[in-house]
């Protein structure tokens, strides 16, 4: 396994108090496998992944768990070990592509920076592996000369992604990468995507709230939900076997373009202030197959290899997946 | 057919583009044409979906059609009246009739208004009869299906969520029972559990309120669900315009070929096969000649950059700009 987060507790000191945005958080990222975290604005995504380089705000404070690369805890390393690996193992594409890019630099004296900098190359050779960078990633080499104003969102997108594999990290950790973009652009940078992953042996985290995305690209996907994860396992079975009831809403509320003309039906109201989080399951208010024992906090259910669910009722889900599917289900649901 | 709602002719917008230093030299005034001689119809209660590239037009397209900002060349006409053209009276009429709704609900209404200001300012501004507003206001969160309760009227935008805000932008614009809204990426911002409410607040309407509306977003899943009608644009032109099913099933025009294979769905079993197109957007300064899609189109000919494609009836209610499509 290239990377293991076990147990991470993320909070954030804010002047209300202790936010904590990532709470208990476990996923794989094998060798070589793109990995998706899905889940609503503000259930923590960015949090998880970020910490994985630790390059995080001042506010944020690592309360508990490990983050493993290789076997070594990412977690307990000194700021000069860590300094190491960021760029070299482990890379960062920030959520906006516009902060990943500097707007008064030129694009290619930016990357040539991190190759001279960072990976110790002469000049020559920095400008070679730039060319040969924007090449990996369809973009003309004459655009180097470029500022990032020049570029549209998704060559932005794209210079941005060359850069994290500048020094041809282990793991591109990639934020919302194809959020802004229309979708022609959005599947070519996807495609990018997959092409450096068969090519490099690349491992990929990509966040995204659009579980399509996740479906066209990732290998296995981590669904998120109020700082807790709730359902992961390889894309397929969690897709087609959904075994938590925010998976199963988050599919119905998705229309699907060459499908039936399916009603969709919202999952309501909104996830829980993570100031005060209620004890249990987190998504209770919104769940249309809430019981008394979800007051509990849920058990980690395996429904099959690599595929697991934290929810109570994870071992009829096959039945609630039928009951799911009917839009009255969902009609009316919120509890709090 | 009914007479229509809207009729656009030869609609055209440019802007004014930041001079280099040469252009200065030269005397040069560089202007870029978000919008291009572009003309269709609505008819009451038809909705249209607008799709098209970042960057093709749309957002430019909708201001126009509500008369927030004006055409460099072409009209819109409403009700048989050019809007350019409307006395005092009848603008005032036509304010309240069209209605946009924004694409970001979180600076769309007034941060220091509670709710009911900021749903009785439109009401207000069209001099509605104080004793009607109540009555409006129910109305219209009920469209939108939020509880018309005094505290949550008496709430201000930043205790709402991300849907209930967009729904309170709509209430605002559905308020003045207007007979044409457009809606600019009103769901964009939203996440997926609360866009499903929105876009079936989006169809009630089409079906109960006899609305016109035109739908803009850059997701054809999204446009499939709300419009029966849908028009693809390219660099700030009309490429093709026809019922959304038949877009859908066997688009025409090479450009919207790409954008309907290009659009992901929540599935595995999903095809992975390259994009008949590659690049991306050119620059809207300078367009390539003839056809503004050549320079990306896998079919193109060298008749494509001597000629622009008119915009034809192809058959089926349907239209295309493309050299290489037959006509039925
Ligand atoms: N610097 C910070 N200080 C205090 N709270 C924060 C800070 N950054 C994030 N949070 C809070 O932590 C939670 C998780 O935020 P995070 O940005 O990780 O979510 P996200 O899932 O990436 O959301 P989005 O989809 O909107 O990007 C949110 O409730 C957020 O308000
Ligand atoms: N006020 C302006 N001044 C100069 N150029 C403008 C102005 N507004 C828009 N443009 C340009 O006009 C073109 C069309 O922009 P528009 O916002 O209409 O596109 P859009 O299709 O709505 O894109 P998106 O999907 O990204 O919202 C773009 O090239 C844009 O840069
Ligand atoms: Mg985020
Ligand atoms: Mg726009």
């Amino acid at each position: 396994m290239l990377l293991e987060v076990r147990d991470l507790v993320i909070d954030y000191r804010a002047t209300r108090g202790r936010v904590r945005a990532v709470d208990g958080v476990n996923f794989n990222v094998p060798a070589g496998a793109v990995v998706g975290v899905v889940g609503e604005s503000g259930c923590g995504k960015t949090t998880a992944v970020r910490a994985i380089t630790r390059v995080m705000p001042s506010s944020a404070v690592f309360a508990e768990g490990s983050i493993t690369l290789e076997g070594e805890d990412i977690v307990q390393m000194s700021d000069r070990e860590m300094r190491k690996h960021l760029w070299r193992d482990i890379a960062y594409v920030p959520q906006s592509a516009m902060n990943a890019l500097d707007p008064v630099w030129r694009v290619g004296k930016q990357i040539e920076e991190v190759l001279v900098g960072r990976g110790g190359m002469t000049k020559k050779a920095a400008r070679a592996r730039s060319e040969e960078l924007f090449a990996m990633v369809g973009l003309e080499a004459k655009r180097l000369r470029d500022y990032p104003h020049q570029f549209s969102g998704g060559m932005r997108q794209r210079a941005s992604i060359a850069l994290a594999l500048a020094l041809s990290p282990k793991l591109v950790i990639a934020d919302e990468p194809v959020t802004a973009l229309d979708v022609v652009i959005q599947r070519q940078v996807l495609d990018t995507f997959t092409e450096l992953q068969k090519q490099l042996n690349l491992s990929v985290i990509l966040v995204t709230h659009d579980i399509s995305v996740v479906a066209y690209v990732c290998d296995y996907v981590v669904v998120m939900y109020a700082g807790k994860v709730v359902e992961s396992g390889p894309v397929a079975d969690v897709l087609d076997n959904p075994g938590h009831p925010y998976t199963m809403g988050l599919y119905n509320a998705f229309p699907e373009l060459g499908g039936e003309d399916r009603e969709l039906s919202p999952i309501e109201g909104s996830p829980p202030d993570l100031l005060n989080p209620p004890k249990g399951c987190r998504f209770r208010a919104r769940c249309p197959f809430a019981i008394d024992a979800c007051l509990q906090d849920p058990p980690e259910h395996t429904i099959g290899e690599g595929h697991v669910a934290n929810c109570h009722r994870a071992g009829e889900a096959g039945e609630l997946r039928e009951i799911a599917k009917r839009t009255e289900t969902w009609v009316g649901v919120t509890s709090e | 057919m009914n007479q229509p709602l809207i009729t656009v002719e030869g609609l055209t917008k440019r802007f004014d583009v930041s001079r280099s230093f040469k252009d200065v030299f030269t005397g040069n005034h560089p202007q870029l044409q978000a919008v291009s001689d572009v003309d269709f119809t609505l008819a009451p209660g038809e909705t249209l979906g607008i799709v098209g590239e970042s960057g093709c037009g749309k957002t430019t397209l909708g201001r126009m059609l509500i008369k927030l900002i004006s055409a460099t060349e072409g009209k819109v006409m409403f009700d048989g009246k050019d809007i350019s053209e409307m006395t005092r009276t009848e603008e005032l009429e036509f304010r309240r009739r069209a209605q946009l709704v924004f694409q970001n609900p979180f600076d769309a209404l007034n941060p220091h208004f509670t709710i009911l200001r900021s749903l009785t300012e439109p009401l207000h501004n069209a001099r509605v009869p104080r004793e009607e507003h109540g009555q409006r206001i129910a109305e219209a969160m009920s469209m939108v299906h939020l509880p018309a309760l005094e505290h949550f009227l008496q709430s201000f935008p930043h205790q709402l969520s991300g849907g209930q805000l967009q729904r309170v932008v709509l209430a605002r614009a559905l308020v003045l029972r207007p007979d044409f809204i457009v809606a600019d990426e009103p769901v964009s911002m939203l996440d997926v559990s609360v866009r499903a409410g929105i876009l079936n607040v989006l169809r009630e309407v089409r079906d109960t309120m006899g609305l016109a509306a035109v739908f803009i977003s850059h997701d054809l899943a999204l446009v499939r669900y709300v419009c029966e009608r849908t028009i693809t644009m390219y660099l700030g032109a009309v490429v093709e315009d026809g019922p959304t099913a038949a877009i859908v099933e066997n688009p025409l025009h090479p450009y919207t070929k790409a954008l309907v294979q290009a659009v992901p769905i929540p599935r595995v079993d999903q095809s992975h096969a390259p994009l008949p197109i590659t690049g991306g957007l050119p620059d809207a300064r300078n367009p390539p000649s003839g056809c503004r899609f050549r320079d990306r189109c896998p079919l193109a000919e060298a008749r494509c950059a001597a000629e622009i494609p008119r915009l034809r009836e192809v058959g089926g209610g349907r239209r295309v700009a493309c050299h290489l499509v037959e006509p039925a």
